[in-house]
């Protein structure tokens, strides 16, 4: 159980923090371009083939994590990356000048909201279908306009439905271990690299830490799961 | 002047005509159904009065006013869904005064007309329940309450009690009626069920292919039904064919029988006349003036009535006797005789 | 239709085309970056040595094949394990559909990481040393897959009337491995390959499990050619997603052409 004071070393809540910071950063831009993608694709007058063909491609691209990602990206917006390169050839900006590094905290970021948003349109889709034209047009004709609608029964009924999906994103991505390997090379201090680092036994072989820090994941797992269950049920009952 | 105007309104799907030629006047306060089966367009004229569906051509006004280029909130209509579309995050209360809320009513007023309604509906102690706690025919009573709250001058419905069991429907259709006579609304009502449209409305507007087929009182259009689809579409019908013999008195020949029509609508001696009779117009042994021997073909017992088929001159008639034994009920085989009132039977 | 609500419509729609159009360019651009990149193998040159280099190493073969391997012991172990769970659970046991629905979720609270963390603590000492085996390793990915799996073969059992079926077959002398296997699965036959397909892209990828229990599948591969090479990764990034476009690919396919 002293395993647990472990936790309370500074590099360790700092790695807490980092990972913390990074799930929740990925998994509010995720919900936000994902919502807004989802939207347009579902309820905004697009072609039917637009919908089915973003559903397929987000059911591809949710999975298209670790290596190959990390590969993609570097060869996106790594030092000699195809944007990094237009960038400097074209507008005459170094990227890599102004503070942005790929190999870390906010490429990564930006990285994992290649899988966060595809999976959020996942997420979203059947709540945005079970939204009933009749609602909007039932508050139409007693005087709402679009913003009215919106703010008292459009995205009061979408909030629970939005917040299971941010669990579930931030979930993803606070375990996310290939992907933060094959970028940052385990250099980023981030929960699940340092589990890796124990099992390789590449630190101070401590042998409860691991425990602690895995432990600590689940239990932050766990509690995700519980909100997201609830969230899960008020959005079925208000929209079935 | 009347309240609601439809002048010549068409709409167009793409290339599929969903709605052709309407022409309607409402006055204030009636309460006019829009009858006909699937897709004959009466939803989508009900949608256009609301301003769901803008009309191909054509224009509608309401109190007055050229509505057909406004929005739906500026229309001043009240609109009941079919699935009641309650606002799931809203309580009954909360649904009802929707509508005030948006107008930004005062606290006091708000709260006020909200209880008048929920008074109306009877669902007072009902107010901090929410649509997934309530029953059917419940939702259906705040989805009506939230429309009427802001006093609009024009109630539409769009079949509002197809989703109920029968004894709900009963009650309800009851309910909605006295409702709309107590607050004098103008209102439309769209429905493929005839009963509601006969028992509730002032006047019934029968459609068909999106066109009007025969606008009347439901009396009219029962027992006067026009030629066609109306006929068809309203009650059971028995139909004959007949030629006429003396117009202008309004004997037609079927057959070896006389029959004659009252009041006399008579064509050319020697046309064919097609003729209707309702089931219920043939009485046995009774004392019509018209008689139609004929044969008992078959019997089936409903109930509440007996319906049988009788063969006359070789074209079949369907009537109904109530089920009560008076003397030696008709056997199948049997030659009977039915009499038939001047004024039932009728010219299509 | 009037001019000011068709303007307002037409403004909607454009606005909602442009951000489908974003979204588009934010996931095509680092493809189309990858695939220019993989182009570079030659100084100078654009052509296609990255990827000959690739194809012509034999590691890249053997980790596959490794990985391939793999994957059908995953799928099959998988299936042999959850379909009769599955069809347990719509014929007898409804109730413990809470319970097995739990399950799926497991690989959310118990992420990869956290999972071969566990594994290799409980299965690295005798008596249970099983840690050399790849037996430890498929177990793993069942784990990561059952959500997968689960929903497939639940989906596809639940558009049958199971217990209809059943009956029926029963009925006219059938006994339950016979109605097992020329009534139900052949019946199922999409849902099987869907979640096979499914597994197959999840388990060719999969890095986190197969490089902590130093296995040489393909993921570590990958990592490891990243590590030494510049221009081949991105080879086989490219690869690698066209794979999963066509495991995914396939498996649209097959549910799209509805029916058993």
């Amino acid at each position: 159980m002293e395993n647990f004071t472990h936790l309370t070393r500074p590099g360790i809540v700092k790695s807490y923090v980092t990972t913390l910071q990074i799930s929740a950063f990925s998994a509010a831009g995720g919900v936000f371009f994902g919502f807004l993608l989802a939207y347009a694709a579902t309820l905004g007058g697009l072609p039917r083939a637009l919908k089915s063909f973003l559903l397929t491609f987000s059911g591809v691209a949710s999975n298209f994590a670790g290596v190959p990602l990390a590969f993609t990206f570097i060869a996106t917006l790594g030092r000699v990356g195809l944007v990094t390169t237009v960038l400097s050839t074209v507008f005459g900006i170094d990227l890599y000048d102004t503070g942005f590094n790929l190999y870390s905290f906010w490429g990564l970021g930006i990285t994992y909201l290649y899988f966060q948003i595809p999976l959020m349109v996942l997420l979203i889709t059947p709540a945005l279908e079970a939204m009933k034209p009749s609602w909007r047009e039932a508050a139409e004709s007693l005087g709402a306009g679009s913003l009215v609608y919106w703010v008292r029964v459009g995205l009061p009924l979408l909030l629970p439905a939005i917040l299971a999906s941010f669990i579930m994103l931030f979930g993803n991505a606070f375990g996310a271990y290939a992907t933060a390997y094959a970028l940052t090379g385990g250099l980023l201090n981030l929960v699940p690299i340092l589990i890796g680092a124990q099992i390789r036994g590449d630190v101070l072989h401590d042998p409860n830490l691991g425990y602690a820090l895995a432990l600590g994941m689940v239990a932050i797992m766990t509690a995700s799961i519980f909100a997201y269950l609830a969230l899960q049920k008020q959005t079925s009952r208000w929209m079935t | 002047m009347p309240y609601l105007t439809l002048q010549n309104i068409s709409k167009s799907f793409g290339s599929a005509r969903a709605v052709e030629s309407f022409d309607l006047r409402v006055e204030k306060g009636e309460f006019i159904s829009l009858l006909g089966g699937s897709g004959c367009g009466k939803t989508t004229t009900l949608r256009m009065i609301a301003g769901f569906e803008t009309p191909s051509s054509g224009t509608i006004h309401i109190g007055g006013i050229e509505v057909e280029h406004l929005p739906p909130r500026k229309r001043n209509v009240g609109f009941v869904f079919q699935n009641y579309a309650l606002f799931p995050n809203l309580t009954v209360a909360g649904n009802i005064a929707f509508g005030l809320k948006v107008a930004r009513q005062k606290k006091a007023d708000l709260l006020a007309r909200t209880n008048e309604m929920l008074e109306l509906i009877h669902m007072t102690e009902l107010a901090g329940r929410y649509p997934h706690q309530l029953s059917g025919g419940q939702q259906q009573r705040v989805a009506l309450a939230r429309a009427l709250a802001p006093r609009p001058g024009l109630l539409l419905l769009d079949e509002p009690l197809s989703a109920l069991d029968a004894k709900n429907r009963q009650r309800l259709r009851q309910e909605i009626r006295e409702l709309q006579q107590l607050l004098g609304i103008t209102t439309v009502y769209v429905t493929h069920d005839q009963e509601e449209a006969l028992a509730m409305s002032d006047r019934v507007v029968v459609m068909n292919k999106g066109r009007i087929e025969q606008v009347g009182t439901p009396r009219e259009i029962y027992q006067q039904p026009k030629a066609g689809f109306t006929a068809e579409f309203i009650g059971t019908l028995n139909r004959l064919h007949g030629v006429w013999e003396q117009p202008d008195q309004g004997i037609v020949r079927v057959g070896n029988l006389l029959l004659r029509t009252s009041p006399a609508r008579g064509g050319l001696a020697g046309s064919p006349v097609a003729l209707g009779i309702r089931p219920e117009a043939l009485v046995w042994n009774g004392q019509g003036a018209n008689s139609l021997p004929g044969r008992l073909v078959s019997t089936s017992f409903l109930g509440p009535s007996i319906r049988c088929v009788l063969e006359v001159d070789g074209q079949k008639l369907i009537f109904d006797r109530l089920n009560h034994t008076v003397g030696f009920p008709p056997k199948v085989g049997d030659e009977i005789l039915l009499t038939l009132a001047c004024a039932d039977l009728i010219v299509l | 239709m009037d001019d000011l609500s068709a303007t307002r419509s037409l403004a909607r729609v454009v606005r909602h085309a442009l951000i489908v159009a974003s979204g588009v360019v934010f996931f095509v651009l680092p493809l189309v970056a990858t695939f220019l990149f993989s182009l570079h193998g030659k100084k100078n040159e654009l052509g296609f040595s990255a990827y000959e280099h690739v194809f012509a190493d034999p590691q890249f073969y053997s980790t596959f094949l490794f990985s391939l391997e793999m994957a059908f012991a995953t799928v099959v172990l998988g299936l042999v394990l959850l379909l009769p769970t599955v069809l347990w659970m719509h014929l007898r046991a409804p109730r413990a559909r809470a319970l097995i629905e739990g399950f799926a979720l497991l690989p959310f609270v118990v992420p990869p990481i956290v999972l071969v963390f566990g594994l290799i603590k409980l299965y690295s000492r005798p008596p249970l040393d099983l840690v050399t085996s790849p037996l430890l390793l498929v177990a793993g990915y069942i784990v990561i897959s059952f959500p997968y799996l689960f929903r497939s073969l639940d989906a596809g059992v639940r558009a049958l009337d199971l217990k209809s079926l059943t009956e029926a077959s029963q009925s006219l002398g059938a006994s339950m491995v016979t109605t097992l296997w020329r009534v139900i699965i052949p019946n199922l036959r999409t849902s099987l390959l869907g979640a096979g397909f499914l597994t197959f892209a999840i388990v060719l990828g999969e890095l986190t499990l197969a490089v902590l229990l130093a296995w040489p599948a393909f993921g570590p591969y990958m990592a490891l050619v990243g590590r030494d090479l510049a221009y081949e990764p991105a080879a086989l990034a490219i690869v690698s997603f066209l794979l999963t476009w066509l495991f995914i690919g396939l498996v649209q396919l097959l549910t799209r052409t509805k029916g058993p």
